[in-house]
């Protein structure tokens, strides 16, 4: 396939700054296994920019890389980031992961990215029913902060209002909480434990997670009820408040859990509780790390 | 035992699942859920979708469960009260059949057999698989993910399965090459109807792409080459592809429990985690996923074969298509093979 416009805006801008020196790696995406999938790419050296390129078939969170120690090893980063991915490296600047004065952020303009089982079977259009659902509510089709931007020559998204996004949270939350018990245990015995959401998660940065500290052993090790139970759970809270809504997590897991639906719902609670939303500004203090004298529990005052 | 062959036609064929399904037997196939399809039991021969190439997870669990309990104890007083967890496990998968597997699926059963029986005989392992009755059905199109021919299998192999089902229009022929196979259709011979081996259509010549010899000849003296560092890059060390592999069967022992009463179990655990090789000094051997990738590697074709004379790789390809970040396993194996 030929080079897109946005492409080569993007290989351009990669060029200049691996010669220039203000980066030695630039991430991005290059073409995948197949037509209808994407890869991330790492270049340290200019005349490897030609590889790049983006689509709609860009699924991954490249953000995810920045908590690699290989990759925090090359200092200056530059990285290529769609409006979800990118408020995951602000998230980061945010609790300090991350220094914005070693990253270069290069947005990409984005209307939308195919979800990948549908890809899989080689859907190639962006439309309300083919995208995922973090992209319906999207308002970051253009990154919050960027330091450069390639804008996208594809036709906007149209929303019609026939899909609606996260249309589970509405039911989940019309349930008895014995319902969402047996929901939520329905879905959870699918996990196998593999720790794909975790790994996938630009914001999953702990060098050791609750679940790899055995002394004590804190979480139940077993892949049954309450193993996989506490798993999830407790995900779910480390999540809350900071999760940005990429959606990495459920579509790594391989069994299908809909995290997402736990995800929105702490998202949107946090919202309607704080006003505060996640990844929009790295100057604000993450909402459960500071105490606000207008927080409505007053059992601290 | 000598391989019998059997014609059945497609119709004979659902009355068959569903007469062993009436008579208690736990059929266990392919089934669309969640938008994609996963091996699942099914009350009706309709359920099965024999039309998927592959469901999204292997059947390792019916061999070895993601968790299984290996004994359990209780105190009362100075009495300690030990139950074996083998006992649970007696009889299991007598009366289970995997039905519309694939040829790749089937393969990985003996080839774990091996490892599990080398110094120490498993008996958890042992007591399901000699029991798990294995009704694959031969490949027509593998995708491009696939590679089983790679690995010395091949979408028509009917190495592992007790029943090899093979489509030729709008029938079947059955190759059966086990005992239990035979005892599984024996009380429903009405639907079958033995034939010869020449009957049964020749496997097609499918064709190799590289040679796994020569992808275990690079591992062999590159232990050390970048490519693993720089390949692996985009790993995220997360274990889809060991967990959704048929088989990589690495587990991990832990015990749960208080002074009064626990139990001992056996979870899957994956070489890409971290903490796998971390020593209780601190010390880890395997610091980089450039090191955990290269690991897998080595223990499917390198490692494995040396030991055991069988790669630890059915060429399913379901690591590379369940990978978030897009690692293909064939392009590696490949350029492995062309780097030899």
């Amino acid at each position: 396939m030929a080079n897109t416009k946005t492409d080569e805006k993007l290989q351009k801008i990669a060029k200049d700054l691996l010669e220039s020196g203000e980066v030695s790696l630039i991430i991005g995406y290059t073409k995948g296994s197949n037509p209808y999938r994407m890869r991330p790419l790492f270049i340290t050296k200019a005349e490897e920019a030609g590889k790049l390129s983006f689509s709609s078939h860009a699924v991954q969170d490249l953000a995810v890389f920045l908590k690699k120690p290989e990759v925090k090893k090359f200092g200056k980063i530059g990285i290529i980031v769609k409006g979800c991915d990118e408020k995951a490296v602000n998230a980061l600047i945010q609790e300090y992961q991350v220094s914005r004065d070693n990253i270069k952020i290069i947005g990409v303009e984005c209307n939308g990215v195919i979800k990948q089982n549908l890809a899989d079977k080689c859907e190639t259009n962006v439309s309300e029913s083919t995208v995922y659902d973090k992209c319906l509510i999207c308002e970051e089709h253009i990154p919050v902060i960027y330091d450069f931007l390639a804008e996208s020559e594809e036709p906007k998204l149209v929303l019609s209002g026939n899909v609606k996004p996260y249309s589970g949270i509405e039911k989940l939350e019309s349930m008895s909480a014995e319902e969402k018990n047996a929901f939520w245990a329905q879905e959870f015995d699918k996990c196998i434990k593999c720790y794909a959401c975790r790994q996938a998660c630009p914001l999953c940065y702990c060098s050791r997670c609750i679940v790899e500290k055995n002394m004590p052993q804190w979480i139940d090790t077993n892949s049954e009820e309450t193993g996989n139970a506490q798993w999830n759970l407790i995900r779910a809270y480390h999540l809350s408040g900071r999760c940005i809504g990429c959606g990495e997590c459920e579509r790594a897991c391989p069994v299908n859990i809909p995290l997402m639906l736990i995800n929105e719902k702490m998202a949107k609670d946090v919202y309607n509780m704080f006003g505060y939303k996640s990844g929009l500004d790295i100057n604000a203090k993450p909402v459960f790390g500071v105490f606000s004298e207008s927080d409505f529990n007053d059992f601290i005052k | 035992m000598e391989e019998k062959y059997f014609e059945i036609s497609a119709e004979n064929l659902k009355k068959f699942v569903e007469r062993i399904i009436a008579d208690n037997f736990e059929v266990i196939a392919p089934i669309d859920k969640d938008g994609d399809t996963f091996y699942g039991k099914i009350s009706r021969f309709e359920e099965a979708n024999l039309d998927i190439l592959l469901p999204k997870m292997s059947y390792k669990e019916y061999l070895l469960p993601k968790t299984e309990t290996l004994f359990e104890y209780s105190f009362s007083g100075v009495n300690a009260d030990i139950k074996d967890g083998l006992e649970a496990v007696a009889g299991a998968n007598q009366k289970r059949v995997i039905f519309g597997g694939r040829p790749c699926d089937a393969g990985a059963g003996p080839i774990m057999e091996k490892v599990f029986n080398w110094d120490y005989k498993d008996e958890f392992f042992n007591e399901r698989f000699k029991n798990l009755t294995i009704v694959s059905i031969a490949c027509e199109k593998p995708d491009n993910y696939c590679f089983c021919t790679e690995m010395q299998l091949s979408p028509e192999s009917s190495y592992g399965s007790d029943i090899l089902l093979k489509k030729a229009g709008t029938q079947y022929f059955a190759v059966v090459t086990s005992e239990k196979g035979l005892n599984l259709i024996n009380p429903y011979m009405n639907f079958f109807k033995e034939t010869t081996k020449a009957q049964v259509p020749a496997d097609k010549d499918w064709k190799k792409i590289f040679e796994i010899e020569r992808t275990k000849s690079f591992l062999d003296k590159n232990f050390e080459h970048n490519y693993f560092q720089d390949r692996f890059l985009s790993c995220i060390g997360c274990g889809v592809c060991t967990y959704t592999c048929p088989t990589c069967h690495c587990f991990d022992i832990q015990d749960e429990g208080n002074l009064k009463e626990g139990r001992r179990i056996r979870n899957w655990d994956s070489c890409q985690f971290g903490i796998f090789t971390l020593h209780t000094s601190g010390h880890n051997p395997r610091v980089t996923q450039g090191d955990r990738y290269r690991q897998r590697l080595m223990h499917k074709f390198k490692i494995y074969s040396e030991k055991f004379d069988k790669y630890l790789c059915v060429g399913c390809g379901r690591c590379s298509r369940n990978c978030p970040e897009d690692i293909d396993i064939k392009e590696v194996a490949k350029d492995l093979a062309d780097m030899a």
